[in-house]
């Protein structure tokens, strides 16, 4: 230990060399420099460069806020809650071509009606869409025809599609609710000495909204608002049968939730 | 009382040129003759002693006072002179182990050795290198057994061996006369 120290002291004595000043001078202008300059930006952005950013955020805070203000001002839209029906696959061409066939010759037992379910009963259709009404006129002319070409005969036999539809149009609103639900309409047997008809069978069976018209034509034309449809409600208390009502009402709220039911209607059903 | 050596390089960090300056004059004198001592060649040792400040500037921003900052600078300081010998082929092992060839005598240099701290320069000189640091770090830093470790990044046996070692040798130097 005394010897270290010895060491140490003899050590000390020993010349005391210092750095040149010119080296002074450069590490502390370096130090100096360094300590001016901020830590450059990982990019700089210059000129229009600069905008690039905020530009870019602005816009897409813009677009979100018009999305989402169209997406709360948008309705359901009637095409899109048939959606399901149209879409559909449509049969198969070889089915399709053996539908014809036997539509063409005499149809010893017509194809019975296919069930009824209230949702295609009351499907929301507060307008039809244009193509469905041109659809339905055509259908509705091609059964005039008919008419007019079996006159002599029988009294012709309504056809499943547009014979519904038909009654349907012009019993719309009048008939009781209770009538129309019961929609599986007793379809007759069809005349085989009517081409016509057979020729708009066939373009029925065809068309892609062929099934839910030949199931629930009735009620998808009887209550095609949704005032016919609480009408529809208001004849079912009326006959006292209250528990199809709440039915029917609880799924009209489904189908139109934001559909405001007015008032003296509410208060009508409510004293039944 | 004056500001620790932490604080003032963390200062520097946050752009106070003036902190540096207090750390720089504080320390220039010690680094200084590490590095010469160390090396035995002046414009050598100036190139490095520039490059361990050029670090300490770099390293401002990043600076975290782990350890003693005198432990850091040396760390820096003894890193650079790794580099260093490495670049002449030169490894730690062989630095340690081997005793480094004593500098050539000459006429002026017999003459100084008359002189009790001539020799005892001259046996410094002719250390190993590795003894020769701890010897250095110990007496110009004033770092301990485990702060020389940690600087040289060995175990504290091996510093307190390369210690005992070199004060044992410039004793023998210094009685020889």
């Amino acid at each position: 230990m005394a010897d270290e120290r010895e060491i140490s002291q003899r050590y000390r004595e020993l010349q005391r060399e210092e750095p040149p000043h010119h080296l002074d001078q450069a590490i502390l202008a370096a130090a100096r420099r360094a300590a001016e300059t901020r830590p450059a930006p990982l990019v700089v952005p210059t000129g229009r460069r600069r905008w690039y950013f905020p530009l870019a955020a602005a816009a897409v805070i813009v677009l979100a806020v018009a999305v989402t203000m169209h997406v709360e001002r948008e309705q359901p839209d009637v095409e899109m809650a048939e959606a399901p029906v149209a879409a559909s696959p449509p049969p198969a061409p070889q089915a399709r071509e053996e539908q014809a066939a036997a539509s063409a010759q005499v149809p010893t037992e017509p194809a019975p009606a296919k069930p009824e379910t209230k949702r295609k009963l009351f499907a929301p259709d507060p307008k039809p869409a244009p193509s469905q009404d041109l659809r339905a006129q055509r259908d509705a002319e091609s059964l005039a025809d008919l008419q007019k070409a079996q006159k002599p005969a029988a009294p012709p036999p309504q056809d499943a599609v547009s014979g519904a539809r038909e009654s349907a149009r012009a019993d719309a609103g009048a008939k009781p609710f209770s009538e129309m639900q019961q929609a599986p309409a007793p379809v007759p047997q069809a005349k085989p000495a009517a081409p016509m008809r057979e020729e708009v069978r066939a373009r029925a069976s065809r068309a892609p909204d062929a099934a839910p018209a030949a199931a629930g034509a009735l009620g998808a034309f009887a209550y095609a608002s949704p005032e016919q449809w609480l009408q529809g409600i208001d004849d079912l208390k009326r006959q006292n049968r209250h528990d199809e009502a709440e039915k029917q009402l609880t799924e009209f709220r489904k189908q139109y939730p934001n559909y405001r039911i007015p008032e003296a209607i509410l208060e009508k059903f409510e004293k039944r | 009382m004056e500001a620790p050596d932490e604080e003032l390089m963390l200062a520097y960090g946050r752009g106070d040129a003036g902190a540096f300056e207090t750390l720089y004059k504080r320390h220039r004198g010690p680094v200084y003759r590490f590095v010469l001592r160390a090396l035995k060649n002046r414009s050598t040792a100036e190139e490095l002693f520039q490059e361990v400040w050029i670090r300490v500037i770099e390293a401002r921003s990043r600076y975290a006072p782990q350890a003693r900052f005198t432990t850091w600078l040396y760390t820096i300081a003894h890193n650079l002179l790794v580099d260093h010998w490495r670049k002449k082929g030169l490894s730690l092992v062989q630095l340690d182990d081997e005793p480094t060839v004593a500098a050539p005598d000459n006429p002026a240099r017999q003459a100084e050795a008359r002189q009790s701290l001539a020799r005892l320069l001259q046996a410094l000189e002719a250390l190993p290198a590795a003894q020769r640091e701890a010897f250095l770090l110990h007496e110009e830093a004033g770092l301990s057994v485990a702060e020389i470790a940690a600087a040289t990044g060995t175990n504290e046996e091996a510093a307190k061996s390369r210690l005992r070692y070199a004060m044992a040798k410039l004793k023998a130097a210094v009685d020889d006369g």
